[in-house]
């Protein structure tokens, strides 16, 4: 309840320490919650059924002792954090879990949850890979499906008001993070790269409604504050895997640079686009999830373009990483992906090879979710901003 | 006083994480004092007892020191210093610095190995290891003195090998099996040791060519002294690789070079440096 008084970026902060405790309240005044595992999963769908969905993440903190068991060390190190979060009982008061084929390891750790853990409902969203027209119409298939289950489980119809209604919130609720986002475009920018990252962290805490209050709190208070950044001589970008915790922007915002502009999935990622409202919402929110956020697990490509050149492909495929440089006045991108990430690891060459056309230095790291590695990272990043400067 | 001539020096303190180099420059680039120990637990946190030493031999106090630049791993323990580059920064200046037409530099030290690709004396491009031990001086310490040799008698020694032991994993921990298995089926230590050195050139020459490989091609750092590794890394590379006469040394030049560049800088533009109090106490530890 203490942090019912709080307001803006105090909130986030008390949110941060202990991610659960709202949805535990609101589970013992009889909500349901639902875990999800990356941004795939369709919220508004949740939201409709009055079902709060939390996010699920790893820790970095927390060393990965039980999922040794169920996955080598040779696979994704935020997938083995997460699973081992869950075999240690750290999200047991999970009434749901909804996962979607974000990669071969994520599509496959479900399968070891609900051998092991045995939340009381789950459901796996076999999203397709590729953009295609048989994709199209498969992931199509797979919201009647989602909704027939979410339906059987709730014992409830979906009716179709409400779900345009949800529709409604959670795209407030992505107006509201480009907002947010718009207010790291000044130099220097209002808020940092670690706060923007405990903001998402805090909204993907919350039910939708209380997520935007906190954004307007956060907002307001952000717009008012006097003590926010500094100006700094790097204003950097940065592209890549999952980042759920601020300790990589924090050692960057600790040298002389502040990262103004994100594409990540505890960032930018899934706010940037809104979910169209169509006839039947359903037709909406299989376009939105499969066509419209950006993460290489989904391979963008024009299958009819007459010119297939590598520059223009890239430009096709990463374009919108440009208009984010131009925009937050970007001069400089740090790329990184977990050591074992083959989508984003694959994806890496291409994207370099974008900036470079576009003329903007970038620099790849890989982690492999530790703190300990942050010290090497430290060296690397500030040698590229001393190239920058 | 009227008369008297004022020389600035600059300062650079270069805290590797095996060791830690201090070189005094003068305002005509000349090293008054260059001084080299081991950093280890204790002299992290006395760089400044290194700092006085340097001083001493070089006969001036520390009002004389203009500006001092730290690089290396523990630059930020350097409690004294106006700044801090890393040590990717402070290589390419002070490599250029002694050779001019540098366009790769490679540099092995104590627990990383790093390349840079160099313009005009300015660090275009750069790739390090990762936090694995392999291709570092760490990984021939080590197998030194697994075969009971002196990690300066590595390199002479290798030359006299007639065959290279072919060694598969540059893994510091499992290449000693290899090594365990050469011995047991009597290869030539020598030939081990030529193996050895084989196993980082090839590890650094990859890091290498990620970058664009073109002469000059400098190599420094504590490992540059192991005439083994650079005949090797010259057999990886397919061409001739300069060795500075001290190769420890180039970081630490590369500072005071930048500080003395930082300085003038200042002076032309008017501005007026901060001058911090030189105390040369301990650093607390990793802060």
């Amino acid at each position: 309840m203490v942090k019912q008084a709080l307001q803006g970026m105090a909130k986030v902060s008390a949110i941060n320490q202990d991610r659960a405790q709202r949805v535990l309240e609101l589970q013992q005044a009889g909500k349901k919650i639902f875990g999800y595992l990356c941004i795939y999963p369709i919220l508004e769908m949740l939201t409709a059924f009055d079902i709060v969905p939390f996010r699920l993440f790893g820790d970095i903190n927390e060393p990965v002792t039980k999922a040794n068991n169920f996955l080598p060390t040779v696979v994704c190190p935020f997938l083995r954090s997460y699973l081992d979060l869950g075999l240690k009982g750290r999200y047991s008061f999970l009434d749901g879990l909804i996962t979607s084929h974000i990669c071969d390891v994520g599509a496959g750790v479900p399968a070891i949850w609900n051998y092991a853990i045995k939340t009381p409902y789950t459901y796996h969203i076999d999203t397709p890979h590729t953009m295609r027209e048989s994709a199209q119409a498969y992931h199509r298939k797979l919201m009647d499906s989602l909704q027939a289950s979410l339906e059987e489980y709730t014992g409830r119809k979906l009716e179709p008001a409400k779900l345009v209604d949800a529709i409604k919130k959670h795209n407030q609720q992505r107006s509201l993070v480009r907002a947010l986002y718009d207010l790291k475009k000044p130099d220097p920018p209002l808020i940092s790269g670690a706060e923007t990252i405990l903001m998402i962290k805090a909204v993907q805490s919350l039910p939708v409604d209380e997520g935007n209050n906190l954004l307007c709190e956060v907002i307001a208070e952000v717009k008012a504050r006097k003590n926010g950044p500094v100006k700094k001589a790097g204003r950097l970008m940065i592209w890549g895997s999952i980042l759920d915790n601020s300790a990589l922007v924090e050692m960057i915002e600790s040298l002389d640079a502040n990262v103004v502009m994100d594409d990540t999935c505890v960032g930018s990622r899934p706010y940037f686009d809104d979910v169209k409202i169509t006839k039947n919402p359903l037709d909406g929110l299989a376009g939105h999830y499969l066509n419209h956020i950006k993460c290489p697990r989904t391979f963008i490509s024009d299958y009819f373009a007459q010119q297939k050149d590598h520059i223009t492909d890239l430009k096709r495929r990463y374009g919108y990483l440009g208009d984010y440089a131009r925009d937050w006045h970007v001069n400089g991108v740090v790329m990184e992906a977990l050591k074992y990430c083959d989508t984003h690891g694959y994806e890496v060459p291409s994207v370099k090879d974008y900036f470079t056309e576009i003329g903007l230095p970038s620099i790849y790291l890989e982690h492999d979710y530790t703190l300990g590695m942050m010290s090497p990272l430290k060296t690397r990043v500030q040698g590229f901003l001393e190239i920058i400067a | 006083m009227n008369g008297e001539v004022f020389t600035i020096y600059f300062a650079g303190v270069d805290l590797g994480s095996t060791m830690t180099k201090i070189v005094i420059l003068d305002e005509g680039e000349r090293a008054v004092a260059a001084v080299v120990k081991h950093t280890g637990a204790e002299h992290r946190r006395l760089a400044g007892q290194v700092m006085q030493e340097a001083l001493k031999n070089a006969g001036l106090t520390s009002d004389d020191i203009q500006y001092i630049v730290a690089t290396g791993y523990g630059r930020i323990n350097v409690p004294f210093a106006d700044r801090h580059f890393t040590e990717l920064t402070c290589h390419a200046r002070g490599v250029s610095k002694l050779f001019p037409n540098v366009r790769l530099a490679i540099d092995i030290g104590g627990q990383d190995s790093k390349v840079l690709q160099i313009r005009h004396g300015k660090l275009l491009d750069f790739v390090m290891n990762d936090k694995c031990a392999a291709g570092t001086g760490r990984f021939l310490e080590i197998l030194a003195g697994m075969l009971g040799l002196k990690v300066e008698d590595l390199g002479p020694l290798s030359l006299t090998a007639k065959n290279k032991a072919v060694l598969a994993s540059p893994c510091t921990v499992f290449i000693q099996q290899e090594v365990a298995l050469h011995l047991s089926n009597g290869i030539a230590i020598e030939e081990i040791v030529a193996g050895l050195h084989d196993i980082i050139a090839g590890k650094v020459a990859k890091m290498a060519k990620r970058l664009k490989v073109e002469p000059d091609v400098v190599f420094t750092g504590g490992v540059a002294r192991n005439i083994g590794v650079v005949k090797a890394l010259e057999e990886n590379l397919g061409c001739k690789i300069l060795v500075p006469e001290e190769p420890l040394l180039s970081g630490a030049s590369g500072a005071a070079l930048i500080g003395k560049e930082i300085v003038l800088k200042a002076m032309a533009s008017g501005e007026i440096l901060p001058r911090i109090e030189r105390r040369f106490e301990d650093a607390k530890f990793f802060t």
